[in-house]
Order: C-alpha cells, then structure tokens, then sequence
C-alpha cells in the first residue's frame, strides 16, 4: 500500500506525459482558432463597393441563399493561391460569393481582380478592419459559410485549397438542406 | 596585478549592469504608440489593463499590449473607442469573446469545462502532501 502511493506522483507525471504526447501525434494546426461566431447570426455591416463605390448593405446581399463571405487582400499571398478555387466555388450553384477587400489598397485590389478574374458577386471594401474585427478574422484568407437564414455554420481560417475544396463544398450542402 | 583586478571587477560591474538594464527593458517593451494613447490618464491605463489580459491572436503567446501585429493595434483601438463611448470593462472583454471566444482572454475564465483547468493544481498538491506525509510517517516508524 505504502508503495502504491509512493508511485502515485510517477504514474501522474506519466498521465501527463501522454496527455501532450497525444497533442503531439494528432493532426492540429495550433494557428487555427474555434470561431465564436458559428451557429450565429453573421454580423451585419455598412460599407462601399470596391468597382464602383456605390453603398453596399450586408443585409440586402445575404439571406435568400448560401452565401460565402471571402475576407482577401492583394497583399495575402495565399490568397492568391486560394483565387482558382473562390473562381471554382463562384460557379457552383445557388450560392452567392461576396467578397471583402480587407485593409487593402482599393487600386490595387481592382488590377488584382482584373487580371485574375473576378470571381464574386460583389465586393465590399473594409478599408480599416473593423468588418474583419466585428467577423472575427485574425488571418488572411477567411471563408465563411451562411445559410439561408443567414447563421454563419462554417469558417475556413487559411486558404482553400486542391484538398480541402471538396470539404467545403459538403459544408455548403449542408447550408442548403 | 592589482590594475587587473580592478579592471576585471569593472567589467564584471559592467555586464551586471546591462543585464539588469535589459531584463528592465524587456518587461517594459509596450508595443502601444504615443499616438493610440489616450487623453485621459485613467481611461489610458484602464486601456492598458484591459490589453494585457487580451491575446494577439497572430503571435498567441503575447498580449495586445506588447504585439505590434496589425491585429493587436486594432485591438488597442477597439478597446480605447469602447473607454471612451463609456463602456464597463465587462463589456469590453464580452464584446471581444462575442467575436474571437475565450481564446482571446490569456486568462481562462472560470467555467464547467475549464474546472478541471483550475482545480487540477490543488488536487495535484494535495495529493503530493498526502504522499509526503505518508512517506514521512513510515520513515519514523523505522
């Protein structure tokens, strides 16, 4: 008995041991952060359009169908790498892909979108990133899925890539359901 | 050789003295600009209480106070808007976990699925007494 409690500290400091073995082995990203903001309403905001600088209202853009949110900028460069795929997504059906220009130079933004194509419906301008803040962005890119009722049910923090495109895609199906 | 010595002892004298200038330094790198600072001493230091308990979340191990990531900057002025609009602290810090979660807190507030988080340290020393104890009784029973 004495024995046994003698070892407890040892079997205890090996519990531990595995415990941050475990988050060792598993596949986890640490940069990638739970959203506070799943399954709520998305926060609504008050901007411009990029194109032609007329007012753009989240609430007039958002809730007859799945609609994406993109946060992008020309200086993110895996945004660039994520563009064929926001290109793909666009073409999907009963979607609506919006865009939002975060803290980036409008100018540049433009000739970013006229020579890759311009994949979104519409593109808002969030000059000082405080539609970013209010949407809980930390890292260039951000995706996030609405549904029809406009509950944000799923957020992809870095880009969109070859591997997890079809995983967005089973996101979005469940938006439409 | 005396010289020597002395000269030794001024440089050991020296190196003592840059390394408690540094570790002076390193707790005071802020990374707030003079021009985020605001007008009222009171409201800037309530903005400056609040900032060392909110996470960077580009750089995670380091509050907004001493990040200059973008992010963080943001976060200052967030925060100083919401002193300056007349918000409580409580408001702040609900306003912040409405948007980034609890992560955004470097404190982990208390809650059922953070008990374990809090109670772990006493169970753990409680049960390091009990076995010293144990093992301190046995001993004097020799």
């Amino acid at each position: 008995m004495r024995k046994y409690f003698l070892s407890a500290p040892l079997i205890i400091f090996f519990c531990i041991m595995l415990v941050f073995f475990y988050f060792l082995i598993i596949e986890r990203d640490p940069s990638e952060l739970p959203s506070a903001l799943i399954n709520q309403k998305a926060p609504t905001f008050k901007t411009t359009t990029l194109f032609d600088n007329k007012p753009f209202i989240f609430e007039e853009e958002s809730g007859q169908q799945v609609v994406i949110v993109n946060f992008f900028a020309t200086w993110c460069i895996p945004c660039r790498e994520e563009h064929p795929y926001i290109s793909k997504l666009s073409k999907e059906e009963n979607i609506a892909v919006i865009g939002v220009n975060y803290k980036d130079n409008p100018q540049k933004a433009i000739q970013w979108l006229n020579e890759l194509g311009n994949p979104y419906s519409k593109v808002a301008v969030d000059s000082n990133g405080r539609i970013g803040l209010d949407w809980g962005v930390y890292g260039l890119p951000e995706t996030f899925i609405l549904s029809e009722n406009n509950i944000i049910i799923y957020k992809q923090v870095g880009p969109i890539t070859n591997e997890k495109y079809d995983d967005f895609i089973m996101h979005i199906k469940d938006g439409i359901k | 050789m005396i010289q020597k010595k002395f000269l030794f002892n001024k440089i050991f004298f020296l190196f003592l003295m840059i390394t408690l200038a540094g570790a002076t330094v390193s707790n005071n790198s802020y990374a707030v600009e003079p021009e985020e600072f605001l007008k009222d001493p009171k409201q800037e230091l309530r903005a400056r209480d609040i900032s060392k308990n909110v996470r960077c979340l580009v750089c995670q191990n380091q509050s907004i106070d001493e990040s200059s990531a973008p992010l963080a900057k943001d976060l200052r002025m967030v925060i100083r808007n919401k002193i300056t609009e007349g918000l409580t602290d409580k408001e702040i810090y609900k306003f912040l976990t409405d948007r980034y979660g609890d992560f955004i807190l470097l404190n982990p507030p208390l809650k059922a699925s953070t008990m374990i988080l809090w109670a772990l340290p006493f169970v753990l020393f409680f049960i390091a007494l009990f076995v010293i104890y144990r093992h301190n009784k046995n001993s004097k029973l020799r």
